[in-house]
């Protein structure tokens, strides 16, 4: 019982995060979301030569752009 | 690589970035006149300053972006690894401190060439993306493809794109017995011979396939956030073919032994959020991740952007991260379980692979011009940028040794220099 309980809880705080996502920000009020530094993507170029230097000292990988190749021991 | 391979290979990659400069001069006129071209020449500089190690890695890179069309753009782009230095070849534990040079290192020197191609095609409110990479070095190859698809609503404010990549690489190895048990594996001397018909070499293969999900929400006129998942499986050898590790109490050592397979999940959460009274973009991510070999991590960062003038933006980061071991990780194979002994079938003197920390962090300054109300600058660039960072990275290893002794390799220094114009 505790478990459906937790279970329908988890749901609705999904449910809830994904209603909210529905709010829209008007055209007229995106003008500090469309500078570039307000882009995830910026200096992309940079960042994805920062990963590769952790990414050559750390086990972990992933959850961040998707590659494929390079050297298969990490 | 000896003195002379490398030499052939430096001449052959000077000719091909000589003759890619010469077309990119002699079209200069007609993509001048179309819009359409962005080149972007950048290089970065990776080193240690360790009296062991002394590891520098040059990364010298050059891309063409052109849209021949409205909604596509092709890319081409070519990348070198230029490493020298020294690593250890041979990983023992404390117990072994009393063998003298039961350590050993080795110079490696490689040069690594990777050619891209990519192609997007964006619509209104859809995307679709195509890219293959080829990478070659001396002793390992690789392939990938990637295939990436997004769209969003809700008037921009939702973003969604999914992405799988698939590698196919192969990675140079002594050609050992058939049945030969791991024990009595030799690790890999030197990349003479590899992807030869040589008698004492091999080739083994590596798959990787990735899978990655994106959501982008904005939520307020100043507040977004990003939601990654991704996902990925590794098969073949996953080791490093030419370190050895010394399994037995006498000094034996034996090629790193790895699982064959490996299973990836991450999960990474991003926040941004502008802060008007800084006049400051300020993200803020976290990143948890675990594999099938028992590593878990998390990661946390902080990056902060301004504006310092019409032209000139700063950019601060800051990054933590920390990992538990593998499952089968041991810094002595050679004594008595669990704490100095093996851990099960496998075998690694891997450092990666042992419980760490790591702390990072850097600047990045970017210069930027636009050509005003649609002219150019110099007659020729609709936009020019440059951009210059620094960075340190410093490793804390919990239990890692070299016999015993800490490494002192642990930190590194990472500097970049980009050059990026727009016809």
């Amino acid at each position: 019982m505790d478990d459906l309980k937790r279970a329908l809880r988890l749901a609705l705080y999904g449910a809830t995060f994904l209603l909210v996502g529905c709010a829209t920000v008007r055209p007229e009020d995106r003008a500090i979301l469309a500078d570039p530094v307000m882009q995830y993507h910026l200096d992309a170029r940079a960042h994805a030569a920062l990963d590769h230097v952790h990414e050559n000292r750390e086990g972990s990988f992933g959850g961040g752009s998707v590659k494929g190749g390079g050297c298969g021991c990490n | 690589m000896t003195r002379s391979s490398r030499l052939q290979s430096s001449r052959a990659v000077l000719s091909w970035v000589s003759a890619g400069l010469a077309v990119l001069l002699l079209g200069l006129p007609q993509l001048a006149s179309a819009q359409i071209a962005e080149v972007d020449l950048r290089s970065g500089v990776f080193h240690e300053p360790s009296a062991q190690s002394h590891m520098t890695v040059l990364t010298p890179s050059a891309t063409i972006t052109a849209a021949p069309a409205s909604a596509v753009s092709v890319t081409g782009s070519y990348q070198a690894d230029i490493v020298s230095g020294a690593s250890e070849s041979v990983k023992a534990g404390p117990q072994l401190s009393s063998f003298p040079d039961i350590v050993s290192a080795a110079s490696v020197t490689d040069f690594r060439h990777v050619a891209s191609g990519a192609v997007d095609i964006q619509r209104r409110h859809t995307k679709l993306g195509l890219q293959y990479a080829y990478g070659t070095e001396l002793d390992y190859k690789s392939q990938s493809f990637v295939v990436s698809a997004g769209t969003d609503f809700l008037q921009r404010n939702t973003e969604m794109e999914i992405s799988y990549a698939k590698g196919f690489d192969k990675v140079c190895n002594m050609a050992h017995a058939d049945g030969a048990p791991p024990m009595y594996r030799a690790r890999l001397d030197s990349s003479v011979g590899c992807f030869t018909e040589a008698d004492d070499r091999s080739e083994d293969d590596i798959d990787m396939d990735t899978f990655q999900g994106v959501w982008t929400q904005s939520w307020t006129p100043i507040l977004t956030t990003q939601l990654i998942a991704s996902a990925s499986l590794l098969h073949g050898f996953l080791g490093n073919p030419y370190r050895g590790v010394v399994v037995g109490p006498s000094g034996i050592a034996a090629q790193e032994h790895h699982p064959t397979d490996r299973s990836r999940l991450a999960l990474s959460m991003k926040t941004k959020l502008y802060i008007r009274s800084l006049k400051t973009a300020t993200t803020l991510s976290f990143r948890g991740y675990r594999d099938s070999w028992e590593i878990l991590s998390h990661t946390v960062g902080l990056d902060m952007d301004r504006h310092l003038s019409s032209w000139l933006r700063l950019n601060a980061h800051a990054r933590y991260y920390a990992q538990t071991g593998a499952h089968f990780w041991s810094d002595d194979y050679t004594g008595g379980e669990p704490l100095n002994g093996p851990r099960g079938q496998y075998w690694s003197g891997d450092r990666e692979l042992s419980p760490l920390k790591t702390y990072s962090g850097g600047t990045r300054f970017v210069a930027e011009w636009r050509g005003r109300s649609g002219g150019r600058l110099l007659g020729m660039f609709l936009n020019f940028s440059t951009s210059l960072s620094a960075d340190l990275v410093k490793t804390d290893l919990e239990n890692f040794t070299w016999a015993g002794t800490k490494p002192d390799d642990t930190l590194a220094g990472v500097a970049s220099f980009s050059l990026t114009t727009l016809f």
